[in-house]
C-alpha cells in the first residue's frame, strides 16, 4: 500500500516536474511568436497607413475635399502610435491589437479616399466643360465685337476726314 | 498733337488681344498652372502649462507630475503626414545634429503621428513624470519616465555639473514628416526641447 502510493507520489511529481519544465520551455517560444506577430501586424499596418496617406494626398490633389478622411486618417495614426510604443514596452498583445485595428481602418479610408478621388475628377471634367464654354463664347463675343466695332471706327474716321476742309495758314 | 488711323488701330489691336485674354482665362487656368508662392516650411514649438511660452518645467522632482503643450504647423502646401518622437538625454548625449540635418541617435520614449492640412496647426498637451531616479555619489541614474501616462525604461544618467549646480536632463521633440516619394518618415531637421534640473 505504502508502495503504491509512493509509486504514485513519484508519478505525480515527475508529471509535475515534467509540465513546469515543458512551460519553461514553452513560455520564450510563444513570447517569441507573440513579438513576431505583433512585429508582423506592424509591419502590415504602417503599409497600410502609407497606403492612406498617398490615397488621401490624391484625392486632395484632385481637388477633392479630404478634411474628414484626415480626421480618420489621425485616429489611425493615433493607433498605430499606440501599437508601436506598445511593442517597444512589450506588450505584444496590445501592440498587435492596436496595429489590426489600424489596418481596417487604413482599408476603409483607402476605399472612401479613391471614390472621393473619381468623384472629384469627374465634378472637374464637368467644370472644364462649363469654363471651356465661357471661354469659347467670350472669345466669339469679344472677336465678332473687335471686328464690329474696328469696322465701325474706321468708316466714322475716314467719313470725319473726308468732310475735313483743308487749311490754308 | 493727333493720332494716325495706324495709332488708333495698333491700339484697338492691343485692347482687343488683351480683352481675348481676358475672356479665354477660365480655360488657359485649366492648362497654366501657377506655382505656389511663398516659402514651405513646417513649424514646432513647446508652451508652458499654462498654454504660454513661459513657466516651462524646469526643477523637477521624481514623482512629480509637469505638463507642456506640443505643437506643429503646416505650411508645406499639402496635406502633410508628420511624426514627432520624445527623447530623453543628459548633458553629453547627443542632440539632432543641424548642420547635417541627422536625428538624435537615442531612441524614442513616446511618439506621436498625425496628419495636418495646409495651413492647419496641431498641438497636444504632454504630462511627464521622472518615475525613478537614483542618487550614486556625484551621478543621478534615471531609470524610467513616463509620457502622457506610459512609462519608458531610460536608463540615463548624469553627473553633478558643478558649474551649474545640479543633475541636468533634457526632454527634447525631434519632428519628422513623411516623404511619400521614398515612403519613409525623415527628419525634418526641427526639434525643441527643455532642460529639466533633477536637484531638488
Amino acid at each position: 500500500m505504502v508502495t503504491m502510493q509512493s509509486t504514485k507520489l513519484r508519478f505525480l511529481s515527475a508529471t509535475v516536474l515534467l509540465f513546469a519544465l515543458f512551460s519553461m520551455l514553452m513560455f520564450p517560444v510563444s513570447a517569441a511568436g507573440n513579438q513576431e506577430v505583433a512585429a508582423s501586424r506592424i509591419s502590415e499596418a504602417e503599409w497600410w497607413m502609407a497606403q492612406a496617406y498617398e490615397a488621401v494626398l490624391d484625392a486632395e490633389s484632385a481637388d477633392a475635399d479630404v478634411s474628414g478622411l484626415l480626421v480618420r486618417l489621425n485616429d489611425a495614426a493615433e493607433l498605430l502610435s499606440e501599437a508601436r510604443m506598445a511593442f517597444d514596452g512589450g506588450d505584444f498583445d496590445e501592440a498587435a491589437g492596436f496595429a489590426e485595428s489600424m489596418s481596417e481602418v487604413g482599408y476603409e479610408i483607402v476605399d472612401e479616399a479613391e471614390l472621393l478621388e473619381i468623384e472629384a475628377a469627374k465634378a472637374r471634367v464637368h467644370s472644364s466643360w462649363g469654363f471651356l464654354a465661357i471661354s469659347v463664347l467670350g472669345v466669339s463675343v469679344v472677336v465678332v465685337a473687335s471686328v464690329l466695332g474696328y469696322s465701325f471706327f474706321k468708316r466714322r474716321y475716314y467719313r470725319r476726314l473726308s468732310k475735313m476742309k483743308p487749311r490754308v495758314e | 498733337m493727333t493720332m494716325k488711323f495706324q495709332d488708333y488701330r495698333t491700339v484697338f489691336q492691343v485692347s482687343s488681344l488683351a480683352l481675348v485674354l481676358l475672356a479665354a482665362s477660365p480655360a488657359l487656368s485649366l492648362i497654366v498652372s501657377f506655382p505656389r508662392s511663398g516659402e514651405s516650411f513646417s513649424e514646432l514649438w513647446l508652451l508652458g502649462p499654462n498654454h504660454m511660452a513661459e513657466n516651462f518645467p524646469f526643477n523637477v522632482q521624481a514623482g512629480e507630475e509637469n505638463s507642456l503643450f506640443l505643437g506643429v504647423g503646416n505650411q508645406l502646401g499639402n496635406s502633410a503626414y508628420y511624426l514627432v518622437y520624445v527623447k530623453f538625454r543628459n548633458q553629453t548625449q547627443p542632440l539632432p545634429n543641424s548642420n547635417s540635418s541627422e536625428p538624435s541617435s537615442l531612441p524614442s520614449i513616446h511618439e506621436f503621428q498625425f496628419l495636418l492640412e495646409d495651413g492647419d496647426v496641431w498641438e497636444t498637451p504632454v504630462t511627464f513624470e521622472i518615475l525613478d531616479a537614483l542618487v550614486h555619489g556625484d551621478s543621478m541614474v534615471v531609470e524610467s519616465v513616463s509620457v502622457n501616462d506610459r512609462v519608458f525604461q531610460v536608463d540615463c544618467s548624469s553627473t553633478w555639473d558643478s558649474e551649474n549646480k545640479g543633475f541636468y536632463f533634457q526632454l527634447f521633440f525631434e519632428l519628422w514628416v513623411y516623404n511619400s516619394e521614398r515612403s519613409t518618415f525623415e527628419f525634418h531637421d526641427r526639434f525643441v526641447g527643455i532642460w529639466l534640473n533633477m536637484t531638488g
